[in-house]
């Protein structure tokens, strides 16, 4: 049997070898074993980075980031259109301000479908997360908790790894030194950023197979938009704080 | 027709002993009144292992162990205890015949759905046994057969007399058993008479003479020969039950046991009706006294989704109660099924699949709402407004699609979601450059040089944008945004007032952040 096999293998080409033996072939320069199921992150250059081509299924996902107002949502926000698109259901536990709805469906997510959870004490928070990566009942699960044990990342991969949910946990970036269960870990930077563009840089801390090298440069889809009067004179701050500017858009309801 | 018998040969003991938290059962006995002398009627473990036995005078077994506790016979408590264990019973089928000490399922019909005879029994026996009752029980194809064969078997067993075996199994069980037998039954062993199939071999004609036409016609209906009719179990219309605890019970771990207990009840008597309960409630009695005014604990629990899942129930309870702080020791419980809704039975699926979607996100709402506070889980809903602070309302999560009925209409601010288009709602009355984080309220930033500061002085990026609107309610406002940036990368969304400057200084806000 096994001589027939090989003898119908040396005649077929290299493609047709990688299609029927897919999933068993490894090549020194990817990143180790095809992880679960994947979901786009929407953003190319980051989709080549990560194992398997996006957001892994069934694992937990640090994002560690200095401060909020970077950009997160904006990374987050094609996978979480695509999934509130599709449908499902999104949890946020404990968001560090007040989620501002418009601004979430200009990013081109259905509001309707975001399910918040407020909890006061870390443990309460903790507990929510879980519950909520249980449950089956989301497409993707946020959860801001910053004082966060090792054992509790690892309780939650292992609750992650039977679920099909996507799980972010979005920690401060000095955790960056302390160990985490999480597969894959990335921190966020901001850019360098021009006057109407704006550019997060991301660094793969971990993940699964070869360790990545440099940063990633990624175009957020939020930009202040170009309609908008741009810029004041650079250098002259202070001067342009006292005169009064005028009025580009009246809003009447 | 197929029929299980359960007998509970210790009711009297049992009725009693499952109002004691478990590990607090003390030495107990029944006693019953003959003439003018007390006699032990059962005992239970505790008591046999000092000594008591039954049909003992009280005064012996009172001698032989002071600190027994004594309790008298009482057929109105133990017809009560049995009727709740049919409401648990009732969960597998309809039909349930009350008996002096037991019931009778006639089960025939459920025996598709539960898996067979083999698995209805146990888990029918389970279910009542779950309740605090002792059983024996057998399986017939005669309501009567089943009865006198459960009477013969020792606890805790299951005697099948099913198909062919049902003749043999009764001949042998002896005359004792019958009731319309209890009278003769000196007579019955005088003449040589120890078994049914003794009986049996009499001429028809002399045994109805001589010992009533009742006797023959038992006989018949136990092995099939004679109909007999029965007079079904019938739920009230409505749910409350009350058990009284013969401990005061201070902890919430001690209660669980009669609170699982009492919601297997209402949801045997939930699948009785085809419903399922929307809302119940337990109220945990105290007793009463004048340093404790609070006569009563409420604990009343709203689901999302009509449910009769008693595992379901019961994590919610559990939760409830461990966050409940209750005020004095508990005496009794009761349950009452406030809110009942016509039960849909969904069809089981041909291969298993996962519970849907809107189901687990339900539980999910309940189970946290049941744990963290009743608002913990909530969605946003926009309102069209240009006014930040009020193009947004928060409100408890539903699901959309379900229920556009309940609670969101609240005020004038709310709009009908129907009206507007789904796709492009939000989107066609929102601008595009508005941040995705909001402040709780405005925080007023800091000024040095003239130039506001967060973190480190912040560059103008972009603006202004003036809003200006709600000159028609309290809330009327003019401000000018502007998009910033400090040195953190942090993107901000701030607004000066024209107009209110005070020393020829701007008073700068933050609204909220780019995230």
């Amino acid at each position: 049997m096994s001589i027939l096999v090989s003898q119908s293998s040396a005649s077929l080409s290299l493609p047709q070898i990688e299609t029927r033996f897919r999933n068993r072939i490894w090549r020194g320069s990817a990143t180790g074993v095809p992880p679960d199921q994947v979901v786009p992150s929407g953003f190319e250059e980051l989709d080549k980075a990560l194992p398997g081509g996006g957001w892994p299924i069934g694992n937990l996902t640090e994002l560690l980031l200095p401060t909020e107002g970077l950009g997160e949502i904006g990374l987050l926000s094609r996978m979480l259109a695509q999934a509130t698109q599709a449908g499902r259901h999104v949890l946020l536990v404990s968001p560090p301000h007040v989620p501002y709805m418009p601004a979430w469906e200009n990013l081109g997510m259905d509001s309707r479908r975001i399910v918040i959870v407020k909890a006061c004490t870390p443990a309460e928070r903790l507990w929510a997360l879980e519950q909520g990566v249980k449950s089956a009942a989301f497409g993707a699960i946020l959860g801001w908790l910053s004082g966060i044990s090792q054992q509790a990342t690892r309780k939650l991969q292992i609750l992650a790894r039977s679920a099909a949910t996507l799980a972010f946990l979005f920690r401060p970036a000095s955790a960056r030194f302390e160990p985490s269960a999480a597969p894959l870990r990335i921190l966020l930077h901001p850019a360098r950023r021009d006057a109407l563009s704006r550019t997060l840089r991301v660094h793969l801390l971990k993940r699964r197979g070869m360790p990545a090298g440099l940063s990633i440069y990624l175009t957020l889809p939020l930009v202040p938009s170009p309609g908008l009067p741009s810029a004041l004179p650079e250098g002259s701050p202070s001067e342009s704080f006292i005169q009064p500017l005028p009025a580009s858009k009246v809003a009447h309801a | 027709m197929l029929w299980i018998a359960l007998h509970c040969p210790t009711l009297s003991l049992d009725w009693i002993e499952r109002r004691f938290p478990a590990p607090l059962v003390p030495a107990m006995a029944v006693t019953v009144r003959r003439g003018n002398q007390s006699y032990i009627l059962q005992a239970n473990k505790a008591a046999q292992q000092r000594g008591v036995a039954i049909r003992q005078p009280l005064a012996s077994a009172l001698a032989l162990f002071p600190d027994l506790a004594v309790v008298e016979h009482d057929p109105d408590e133990e017809r009560k205890a049995l009727h709740e264990a049919a409401y648990a019973a009732l969960r597998f089928t309809p039909r349930i015949v009350m008996q002096d000490s037991g019931l009778i399922a006639e089960i025939s019909s459920s025996l598709k759905l539960f898996g067979g005879l083999k698995e209805l029994c146990q888990s029918l026996n389970r279910a009542v046994a779950a309740q605090g009752l002792q059983l024996c029980a057998a399986a017939a194809p005669t309501a009567r057969g089943a009865w006198l064969l459960a009477q013969s078997a020792s606890l805790r067993t299951v005697i099948n007399g099913t198909g062919n075996r049902s003749g043999s199994l009764l001949d042998a069980l002896p005359v004792d058993l019958l009731a319309s037998a209890q009278l003769h039954l000196e007579v019955i062993r005088g003449i040589g008479c120890r078994t049914l199939a003794d009986l049996r071999q009499l001429p028809r004609g002399g045994l109805a003479q001589r010992f009533g036409p009742e006797l023959p016609a038992e006989l018949d209906q136990a092995y099939g020969n004679a109909p007999d009719p029965q007079e079904w179990f019938e739920p009230p219309p409505a749910f409350r039950q009350k058990m009284e605890l013969m401990a005061q019970v201070e902890g919430v771990e001690l209660l669980l046991m009669s609170v699982q207990r009492m919601t297997e009840q209402m949801c045997g008597w939930l699948a009785a009706r085809h419903a399922a309960v929307r809302e119940f409630s337990f109220l945990l009695h105290h007793e009463h006294s004048s340093r404790q005014p609070q006569a009563s604990t409420l604990i009343n629990i709203k689901l999302s989704e009509r449910s009769s899942d008693p595992a379901h129930l019961m994590v919610l309870l559990r939760q409830r109660l461990e966050r409940t702080t209750i005020a004095a020791p508990t005496c009794a419980l009761e349950l009452e099924a406030n809110e009942i809704a016509a039960g849909e039975n969904g069809n089981l699926k041909l291969f298993p699949a996962a519970q849907s979607e809107a189901t687990s996100l339900n539980r999910f709402i309940e189970k946290l709402s049941s744990r963290l506070g009743h608002r913990t889980v909530t969605g946003l809903a926009i309102i069209s407004d240009h006014r930040p602070e009020y193009s947004q309302r928060q409100q408890l999560f539903q699901l959309s699609g379900t229920s556009s009925d309940c609670e969101t209409g609240r005020g004038n601010k709310a709009i009908s979601r129907k009206a507007v288009p789904q796709k492009s709602m939000g989107r066609s009355t929102s601008f595009p450059n508005r941040p995705a984080w909001l402040m709780e309220n405005p925080v007023e930033l800091k000024l040095r040089n003239q130039q506001p500061v967060y973190g480190s002085p912040l560059q103008l990026l972009a603006g202004p944008e003036r809003i200006e609107a709600g000159w028609w309610d309290d809330a009327s406002m003019a401000r000018d945004y502007f998009i910033a940036e400090n040195e953190l990368g942090q993107l901000l969304w701030i607004y000066r007032e024209p107009g209110t400057a005070v020393e020829n200084h701007d008073q700068w806000y933050l609204q909220g952040f780019f995230g």
